[in-house]
């Protein structure tokens, strides 16, 4: 099958019914989405998929035959970092930092829905998200500082 | 030959048959007012049923999980809320979990359900989530309430919208909706021919 994952063209040959978050990390090496539960319960996982935030845990690979596909490792660089990335950094949001990876492209996502969203819109997005650090909080602060950081931009 | 002519009696026999993509459509000839009311009542096992009334939810747009794998009825997890679209957009889309896929098995337990159709609630009208035998079967046969449809419409509907088979095959340990998507086709017919009655008429 034929993807872009990142900007990058693959082909790779693998079942039909490979799970894609199985694609990305153990055909192509992108380590940085995180396998959780693979059954759509923690959020570890996602990937923005043709731009839609989706769990890759649940996406079959002769689904997602032509996507684009984006992880954390294309969302920004070191040096220069997507905004959601960079208020992550400000409000030291990682404790263990496993869930994150998936927390950052869901609240990518989020942003690019809803340009200034409320706490409210905030939970019911990012509560599909599982932290069991528990770092909630600082994960709603950060997401306000993004969203006032992309609006200056 | 003998086979035509058996196919142009049975046409003769009943106008309306017609070949579902999935079902038989075949409405029957005429159906009394008590074996109507009998239909209707297997027809509101099937919607009262969790595998369908989870997501005919309210205005509050938010699904539930109930049924005899749930425990106690409750909000669906994760703080899920479908919005007025129904189908997430405003806050988490219902595809972020519930994949679009002709290619997975719904066979682990506890999986998000996925179908080879957009994942979504049914329109607000089909508030189905706690009402009654009677409050439903006023709404399903009110054409407002309905999508504007006679019940050889909500027959068809039945076949073609691949997401409410789901119903009757949801994998994963869950109970399947009672009869089966034929038969409870055939019910609905029954009921249209008797005239959609409802048991407070
Ligand atoms: S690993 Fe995909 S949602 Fe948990
Ligand atoms: S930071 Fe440890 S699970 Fe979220």
């Amino acid at each position: 099958m034929k993807l872009t994952v990142d900007g990058v063209a693959h082909e790779v040959d693998v079942e039909d019914d490979m799970p894609l978050l199985w694609v990305l990390r153990d055909e192509l090496k992108l380590t940085g989405v995180k396998y959780g539960c693979g059954i759509a319960q923690c959020g570890a996982c996602t990937v923005h998929l043709d731009g839609a935030a989706v769990r890759s845990c649940q996406i079959a690979a002769g689904d997602a035959e032509g996507a684009e596909v984006l992880t954390i490792t294309g969302l920004g660089q070191p040096n220069a970092l997507h905004a959601v990335q960079a208020a992550w950094v400000e409000h030291q949001v990682a404790q263990c930092g496993y869930c994150q990876s998936g927390q950052i492209m869901q609240a990518a996502a989020l942003l690019e829905n809803d340009s200034e969203p409320t706490d409210e819109v905030i939970d019911i997005v990012m509560s599909g998200n599982l932290c069991r650090c528990g770092t909630y909080p600082r994960i709603r602060a950060a997401i306000h500082t993004a969203a006032a950081k992309m609006k200056e931009a | 030959m003998k086979h035509l002519a058996l196919c142009a009696a049975g046409l003769l026999a009943l106008p309306v048959f017609a070949e579902g993509e999935n079902v038989t459509i075949t409405p029957p000839a005429s159906v009394s007012r008590a074996d109507g009311l009998a239909a209707w009542a297997r027809i509101y096992q099937v919607t009262s049923h969790p595998r369908c009334s989870n997501c005919h939810v309210g205005p509050d747009n938010i699904p539930m999980w109930s049924g005899p794998s749930y425990g106690r009825p409750r909000p669906h997890g994760m703080n899920i809320n479908g919005g007025e679209s129904r189908i997430g957009a405003e806050f988490l889309a219902c595809s972020t979990c519930h994949a679009t896929t002709g290619t997975r098995a719904n066979d682990a337990p506890h999986m998000a359900p996925q179908v080879t159709a957009d994942w979504q609630l049914p329109p607000v009208e089909a508030h189905w989530f706690g009402k009654s035998s009677e409050d439903i079967c006023h709404q399903l046969r009110d054409r407002d309430l309905n999508g504007d449809r006679s019940y050889r419409e909500i027959a068809e509907h039945l076949d073609h919208d691949v997401i409410l088979h789901w119903a009757w095959s949801p994998g994963g340990g869950r109970e399947p909706a009672p009869y089966s998507l034929q038969e409870h086709v055939n019910d609905v017919l029954a009921w249209g021919v008797a005239g959609m009655p409802c048991s407070d008429d």
